[in-house]
């Protein structure tokens, strides 16, 4: 008799919950709706998930004019094809008239702890590469780090694992990656901003060594969150190429980051190191000028200067960064070009006037380590959303 | 190539059925929790005049009474939340005072915000009564990275706790 009433409760709580299953794979989850949410509401289009973010931005640097930009507008579209199989896709429009396409990939959850995706995938390396949505960083424009050093938004073509294990309060994540290419399109690695130029963002990109990357979150002390991530293998070079020596570079990068939030006052903070091998040879064949190490860092303190019973949330911020795209240039033989070791200083406010829509206005200075530098100051504003 | 192939092979063979697993759970979880191995868990019906000053959280028929031996040893109530792009069933349970012993997320279907699940995190929640008010970012830690998930369960919890204070004012708990 017990068994049949336990059994009773548990058709009553399954029947429950696959009612709102079906109810709620017609929407986004967010409490907002949008328009097109009400739409999807309202037809059979099961399983579709919208969404979206957005950073509309005014630059004015000291002394220049200034720029206004839609800096990006991404759609999130999902589907989900039952409980286990999902596709995520972002489409994104970068300065209005840029197209990419951001993540696109299918994940199928073996089950609670583990799931396995593959397709265009956010690399997991630092905090902003993975959490780049406007509401949840302070300050106009992405840190510096996650610029030069950390090339966000990092995407590559890719087949991994992700998953979580609640008693050790971890979450993991593996994946093999395509990696940089050794020269993409007219534009070769190094300068100001090391790596970058190699994103091949799955765009016809070339792969002959696939490289490896993975990330351990543990968060299991109260209010902080701490992330160590890695990453490891070779630039991609051509088919004409790939056989001379010099025509790709050896690449290990690792990160540390933490963020802490406790009451109205929250902080964060991010080390990166990449080690390049073989920059010497890539160097001479290409004629540029890659590091052999790159390394930055950045630390940030807010305050919320509302109550926290407030829906509306006020941050106060300062973020100090120091990032060096030549941080070792001996191996490379190349001469070390000291404005890129550079500093900045970011000050200012996001007001988060509803949860996933807020204002931010902020000052920079940016300096470097050349000993005729100049500082320059930045003012921004920007308005960014997240649904 | 290969070794690849085989992976996903695997993979795709291997089913687990998420509905089995969830009562897998709250069974455990109440055994666990009120020390017992043989209970009976009876729905508590709610007068559906009185579901309206409830929080909807409470129309579900998802509360229930935990008995061992026609004695009340306690409460169970099963809960959903939002992360960004799905619901999430939570399971509390209460003694007889209807102070919640265990917290517990059942089934997380996201990847991100699955830092709810957390053992440390979810342990916050235990000794909250209906005289108790959840503050995220105060007496309810925030995770970075789950923003959405954690909000959406302190709301919830919220909303269940005051649902049983108004059952208590009229002495229907």
């Amino acid at each position: 008799m017990k068994k049949i009433i336990l059994l009773a409760l548990f058709l009553v709580a399954n029947y429950s919950m696959s009612q709102t299953v079906s109810q709620d794979t017609t929407s986004t989850k967010n409490q907002q709706q949008n328009a097109a949410q009400n739409i999807l509401n309202g037809t059979s289009s099961k399983g579709i998930t919208i969404g979206g973010y957005a950073e509309i931005d005014y630059n004015q640097p000291e002394g220049d004019n200034g720029k206004l930009d839609v800096h990006r507008l991404v759609v999130l579209m999902g589907y989900k094809f039952n409980d286990k199989v999902q596709f995520v896709t972002e489409i994104e429009y970068e300065h209005v008239k840029e197209v990419y396409i951001e993540q696109a990939f299918l994940n199928y959850s073996l089950n609670d702890n583990l799931n396995i995706r593959g397709g265009l995938m956010l690399v997991p390396m630092g905090i902003v590469n993975e959490y780049h949505e406007p509401t949840t960083f302070n300050g106009v424009e992405r840190p510096n780090v996650d610029k030069s050093i950390v090339p966000t938004t990092w995407r590559e073509i890719g087949l991994g694992i992700s998953g979580k294990i609640d008693n050790a309060n971890l979450r993991y994540q593996a994946y093999v990656f395509n990696g940089f290419a050794s020269v993409n399109g007219s534009n070769v690695l190094g300068g100001s901003n090391g790596l970058r130029n190699g994103r091949q963002k799955g765009a016809e990109s070339t792969i002959n060594t696939p490289n490896l990357s993975a990330k351990i979150d543990f968060y299991g002390i109260q209010g902080l969150r701490l992330g160590f991530s890695g990453y490891f293998g070779r630039s991609q070079a051509a088919d004409e190429v790939d056989a001379i020596e010099g025509s790709d570079v050896g690449i290990s990068m690792f990160g540390l980051d933490g963020r802490y939030v406790k009451n109205r006052f929250s902080a964060r903070g991010q080390y990166i190191h990449t080690i390049i091998n073989d920059a010497k040879n890539y160097n001479a064949l290409y004629e540029t000028n890659l590091g052999s190490e790159l390394k930055g860092w950045y630390i940030e303190a807010a305050y919320n200067l509302l109550p926290t019973s407030n829906e509306q949330k006020l941050d106060a911020f300062v973020r100090y960064e120091q990032y060096d795209t030549h941080a070792a240039t001996t191996d490379a033989d190349i001469s070390r070009n000291l404005s890129y070791n550079r500093n900045e200083w970011t000050t200012g406010l996001s007001y988060h006037i509803a949860q996933g829509a807020v204002v931010k206005a902020d000052y920079q200075i940016f300096d470097n380590a050349l000993s005729n530098s100049e500082a320059k100051g930045q003012f921004n504003l920007g308005l960014g959303v997240w649904f | 190539m290969k070794n690849l192939i085989c992976l996903l092979c695997v993979f795709s063979l291997t089913t687990i059925h998420a509905f089995n697993s969830i009562n897998k759970q709250v069974d455990k979880e109440i055994k666990s929790a009120f020390e017992i191995e043989n209970y009976v868990t009876e729905l508590k019906i709610i007068d559906s005049e009185l579901k309206s000053e409830l929080s909807s959280d409470f129309w579900n028929n998802n509360f229930y009474e935990i008995k061992n031996e026609q004695e009340l040893v306690g409460y169970a109530y099963i809960g959903e939340g939002f992360g960004k792009t799905d619901n999430f069933e939570y399971l509390l349970l209460f003694d007889v005072n209807l102070i919640i012993v265990k917290s517990k997320v059942l089934k997380y279907r996201e990847d991100y915000g699955g830092e709810i699940g957390s053992k440390r995190w979810l342990k916050q929640f235990i000794g909250k009564s209906s005289k108790d008010k959840l503050l995220y970012g105060e007496n309810i830690a925030a995770i970075s990275g789950a923003t959405l998930s954690v909000k959406s369960m302190t709301n919830s919890v919220n909303k269940v706790l005051e649902s049983i204070a108004i059952l208590q004012n009229k002495n229907i708990l």
